[in-house]
């Protein structure tokens, strides 16, 4: 009898664990995921059922909202805007933070931890402290008032932390690489941009994503650089735009905010994988 | 192929001198192996003739022609790395053609070159793989094709079969070995601490101890007339027994032959000695490795020494027992500084 006691099953079987956990993790996700949904489907809500309908699905459904966001509140002018700014900061970015990533990482710089020192102490500085002198110096390159100045102040966010993730990663990478190339005859140059950068495409990768959802998501500094100038608004601005003195258009707001997110979404959707592997890439470095 | 020559060559890092004035003359077409324990500066001296390495003072010649401030690629050496280097994002076609293509040749010329190369090493099925995809032999032959590619005048190996397992080593020591004549007799420089790599490959030794170049010589050379106690130590497997005498006795007072008057060492290989029940040296065993062609027997003597001998396969006794053995073959004799006396 006591033997057959000792071999009942537990309730928590390994499998029923694992599906216990799924269920509560499901359940926290929609939880965190409600705000954004409930944004897109409300955005598909006439302004007046938007208050009287809290609910997520909408009775007459409609794209009104898109129709008067895209081409009233000149949200087609801010997306091009931002894809501007965006593509061009992405690419600056890369390239520059690779480059002194390489030179950081493998090259015999003097003084190199003093420089990534001043470096990081630069990320502890907030951006309000900053934003005025970069307005400044922009005003005196001539690029305050345009869409070219920005997309080079956007750059300088998050610039040091990818030098140091790329400068991280090509520590890591074995010497014989580069004294292969010498062996061959291939000079600095030609070994970064067909040895170093391809073995860096998980850094590179992240990158372009934290790059561009910075630069696409960036509020305070293109609302200063285009105070004056509202058609070189970007998305994020343009969307603060539909809170009127005396009336908000919570619709329009919706509809504009979907179309700004969905980019981001689709990059994330298809640079997941890379991007995990470059996070995970470092940490594990 | 060339010849290379290095005089008065030394390295130093900061105050540390890891290279200590060394002579090398390396004919043409010959295989040249550098052999010493881990630190003796052999893997140095290699980086410095293939250019990776600045050389403190001292001239590096390659065919003739001094190349101490020429750049690695303008040397006419080509190299097989340990990790063998290859890069990890390119095919194998790709890894073997990389440099030439960045040099500028025609793709036609690397193609035909890239072929010729995966013909002679019997990788030609491998050409589109990632080495990520290969084996490790795989990946050694990939190495070996990307150095004849470039056509070098010397090929330099930096202990190339220390990432294989022991059966392929074997296997790709003889490979290497039948490279060196199908290559006719290109010049190779190779680095090993595996003196049976060394004893199997070379055209000529170079141990390395310290720095210093310990003795130049063709293997059997070396094995035969050790210069000095750290080649008799170093070359050879099992090692020479080397015991300390003095005023020509050994240890426990047992009377040498004339030849070893005024002896500091005597060598004794362990296939000169032999059970012989009047022999000079006896001891208890302690271990006996039967390894089918031969028992390996060590045993310890009256003086607490560890020593090794050779018997015929299933001769040997066991554990405990004790021995008497007498010198059948020849005696090294060393003076009190290490150095051999010549017989």
């Amino acid at each position: 009898m006591a033997d057959v006691m000792t071999h009942k099953d537990p309730f928590f079987t390994p499998r029923r664990r694992r599906q216990l956990v799924s269920v509560l993790l499901a359940a926290l996700s929609a939880i965190w995921v409600y705000p954004l949904v409930w944004m897109i489907f409300a955005s598909f809500k006439p302004n007046s059922e938007l208050f009287s309908n809290p609910g997520m699905i909408p009775d007459a459904p409609t794209v009104e909202n898109y129709v008067r966001a895209w081409r009233e509140a000149n949200i087609s002018t801010y997306f091009f805007n931002t894809l501007f700014v965006t593509v061009g900061s992405v690419v600056i970015t890369s390239i520059a933070s690779a480059l002194m990533g390489y030179v950081l990482g493998r090259r015999p710089v003097p003084g190199r931890f003093a420089i990534m020192g001043l470096m990081v102490f630069t990320l502890f500085i907030p951006q309000g402290y900053t934003i005025i002198p970069v307005f400044e110096l922009l005003t005196k390159l001539g690029l305050g008032q345009s869409l070219w100045g920005l997309m080079l102040a956007t750059c300088g966010h998050s610039i040091v932390v990818f030098t140091l993730l790329f400068a991280g990663y090509f520590t890591q990478m074995p010497k014989e690489l580069e004294e292969a190339c010498r062996m061959d005859g291939v000079g600095p140059v030609k070994t970064f941009v067909y040895v170093m950068l391809p073995l860096a495409k998980p850094i590179i990768v992240t990158v372009v994503v934290m790059q561009s959802l910075q630069a696409w998501n960036d509020f305070l500094l293109p609302l200063v650089i285009t105070l004056a100038n509202p058609a070189m608004r970007t998305l994020s601005v343009g969307i603060y735009s539909f809170k009127g003195e005396n009336f908000v258009d919570w619709g329009g707001m919706t509809a504009a905010s979907t179309i700004a997110i969905v980019p981001i979404i689709l990059l994330f959707l298809f640079l997941q994988r890379y991007f995990i592997d470059g996070l995970a890439g470092a940490v594990k470095g | 192929m060339s010849s290379v020559t290095l005089k008065s060559v030394t390295k130093s890092y900061g105050q540390t001198e890891v290279i200590r004035g060394v002579d090398i003359e390396i004919e043409k077409g010959e295989f040249c192996v550098f052999v010493g324990p881990s630190g003796c500066g052999k893997s140095t001296l290699l980086r410095m003739i293939a250019g990776l390495e600045d050389i403190t003072s001292g001239d590096v010649a390659i065919g003739g022609r001094r190349v101490n401030e020429l750049d690695p690629a303008q040397r006419g050496t080509a190299m097989v790395f340990q990790s063998y280097a290859l890069y990890p994002h390119m095919t194998v076609e790709r890894n073997m053609g990389f440099g030439l293509l960045m040099n500028g040749e025609p793709k036609a010329k690397v193609k035909a070159k890239v072929d010729e190369a995966a013909r002679i090493l019997q990788i030609e099925q491998l050409l589109d793989r990632k080495p990520r995809q290969l084996s490790g032999g795989q990946r050694q032959r990939v190495a070996i094709g990307r150095a004849i590619v470039r056509d070098p005048a010397v090929f330099l190996f930096d202990e190339p079969l220390s990432n294989l397992d022991a059966e392929l080593r074997v296997a790709t020591r003889l490979e290497l070995a039948k490279l060196h004549s199908q290559l006719d007799g290109a010049t190779m420089i190779y680095v090993t601490h595996d003196q049976v790599e060394a004893m199997t490959l070379a055209d000529k030794i170079v141990v390395l101890r310290g720095g210093y170049v310990e003795q130049v010589g063709a293997p059997l050379d070396l094995y035969n007339n050790p210069a000095n106690l750290f080649v008799a130590g170093f070359i050879g497997s099992p090692r020479m027994n080397l015991i300390a005498v003095k005023d020509g006795k050994l240890p426990d007072g047992t009377a040498l032959p004339a030849a070893a008057a005024g002896a500091g060492h005597i060598g004794l290989r362990p296939d000169a000695l032999a059970p012989d029940a009047g022999g000079i040296l006896s001891g208890v065993i302690t271990v006996v490795e039967r390894l089918g062609d031969a028992d390996f027997v060590y045993f310890r003597t009256p003086w607490g020494q560890e020593l090794t001998t050779r018997f015929a396969p299933g001769t040997a006794g066991g554990a405990g027992d004790a021995i008497r053995l007498g010198v059948t073959g020849k005696m090294h004799v060393f003076d009190s500084n290490g150095q051999a006396i010549p017989a």
